[in-house]
Parts: C-alpha cells; structure tokens; sequence
C-alpha cells in the first residue's frame, strides 16, 4: 500500500458521513431493496419480505454505527474499523511472506 | 443489493452457500491468488470505503458503488471474488450490513455475477470504443445484471409468494439505474489507472 493510496483511503472514510449519514438523513435515504421491499409489502397489504436485521443483531456496530457516538461520528470510526481489519490483513501476510522467504 | 436476513427460506440460503463455496473453490484454483493476494486485499479495503459513500437521489434512495466490475478490469474475475468476499465478509460480521443466511447471495450477486458480466462487457467492448466507454458500460451492465441475479433470488424463495416475474422486473428496474453512477466511477478509475499505472490493469 503506497502512501498516497492510503492517503486517499483515510480521506474517503473522513468524508463519508456527508454521503453516507448527512446526506442520507436529508432525503430520508433507504437502500434500494428496502425500497423494493416496502413497495411489495404495500402491495400485498402484509409483510411478505420481513427484515429480521434487528432481531437477530450479533455486533455493536450495526448499519456502521458506534454505541454513545452520534451517527457522524459512529460512520467515520466504521470505516476506520473496516479499513484497520484489511490493514491488518496486508500487514500480516507481508510479514508471513516476508518470513517464508527469509526462513 | 445487500439481501438481509429473513428474505431467503433455508434451502435457498443452503443452495446459495453452496454455490458460494464451490465457486470459491473453482476461483481459487483459476486464479493466481498468492501472486495478487496483497492487491486484493488493497483493493477490497478501498471498494469497503468506496461502498460507505451514498449517493442519495431524491425519492428516498440512492447509490454506491459495488465494485465488481472494476476488481475484474483490475485482477481478473477470479481474483475478483475474492476481493468481494473480504468486502462482504466484513460488511456483514462487523457492521450486519447483508445477513449471515443470505451471505450465500450476496456473495454471489457482487462476487461472481457482477465480476463475470464486467469482465466479459469489458473484454468484448475494450478493442472496439476505448478503456472509458467499456469500463463504463461493463460497471453499467455488472449492476443490471447482478440486480436481475437478486431478484430472481429473492423470486424464487418459496417465502416469497409473487414469484420472480414481480421481483426480477423491480430489482432490473432499479438496478439499471443505479448502475449508471457505478458504470461512471469504474469508467473513471480504469482510464485513470490505464494512464497512470497501468500495471495494476490487467486486462
């Protein structure tokens, strides 16, 4: 990873709460197949796509939020969350390879 | 495009984990994983960042990116499943954005349909209008084609009582338009990298 690109990953993850969160709030943003979803259940008059997402919830961070965090705030530690995972990922495969080659 | 828990009955979620994981197997073995492995994992973390910027439209929706057409113009379809899988992984065992159930489908949707239509859009076009117009239309149809890939999913999920003639034509519907934005950005990073690096272009 060069400098630059990661230069330009951190300044995604800064900027998405606009997108993501300001933005989203604004227009009142769901994900297409929510829209989807709502359209079919209006249409049978029941639910017939039932999202269980809440019901069954095994991390605190779901929808990329962060408890005690407003929600801003809550996507930018998200990404940065999702971004140290591959960081750690690409750092553990350079050294693995690094000692394989090295022995 | 993210299915979540609760729309798919048992066996579809069995037969879309199983489809997933014989894919995989296949990808690994025509792909040269270890070769690109940290490429891969480079890309997956900017198309994970890239997937946190909405674009909302008026009308209560929006649009982000999905990736896969591009991880195909980049590595290769196969590599790119696994690009797509480590966005999907984490997406839904970190922040549940996708279930566990569907992880099957939706692997599949953005890791295998959306890579496999781009790549070929891309192989077919490129000779002919040029690395812009071809990223463009391979990133357009990757969405379209992956949407349709959702719907019938969905459609065909006895929990689902419409069938897929109600789901498909909504899902291409939406999806067609959506893909505009992504045909646009992979269009954009693919002539960009072409001219300035163009070794992390494969195709």
């Amino acid at each position: 990873m060069t400098r630059r690109f990661l230069i330009l990953l951190i300044a995604l993850a800064l900027i998405s709460p606009i997108f993501g969160v300001w933005l989203a709030n604004l227009i009142n943003y769901h994900e297409p197949l929510d829209v989807a979803a709502d359209l079919i259940n209006q249409a049978a008059n029941r639910t017939v796509l039932n999202d269980t997402r809440y019901r069954m919830n095994w991390t605190p961070f779901i929808d990329y939020t962060v408890p005690g965090l407003p929600d801003w705030a809550g996507y930018i530690v998200s990404a940065f969350i999702g971004l140290a995972i591959y960081f750690l990922l690409y750092t553990a495969l350079v050294r693995w390879r690094h000692v394989k080659r090295t022995g | 495009m993210h299915i979540p828990d609760g729309y798919l009955d048992p066996i579809s979620a069995g037969v879309t984990w199983a489809v997933m994981l014989a894919y995989g197997y296949y990808a690994y073995r025509r792909s040269e994983l270890q070769k690109y492995m940290e490429l891969a994992i480079s890309l997956a973390a900017a198309i994970f960042v890239a997937q946190m910027l909405n674009w909302p439209i008026p009308g209560g929706t929006s649009l982000h990116m999905v990736g896969g057409a591009l991880a195909a113009i980049l590595l290769g379809p196969f590599v790119a499943f696994f690009v797509l899988l480590l966005v999907l992984l984490v997406q839904t065992l970190v922040f549940h954005d996708g279930g566990i159930t569907t992880l099957g489908a939706n692997v599949i949707n953005m890791g295998v349909v959306a890579p496999l239509t781009g790549y070929a859009v891309y192989k077919v076009l490129r000779p002919r209008v040029g690395v812009f117009w071809s990223a463009f239309a391979a990133g357009w149809a990757s969405i379209t084609v992956a949407g349709i890939a959702a719907g019938l999913e969905i459609g065909l999920s006895p929990w689902f009582p419409y069938g897929w003639t109600i789901s498909v034509p909504v899902m291409a519907g939406w999806h067609a338009l959506l893909g505009l934005v992504e045909g646009a950005i992979t269009g954009f990073v693919a002539l960009y990298l072409s001219k300035r690096a163009p070794e992390y272009v494969r195709l």
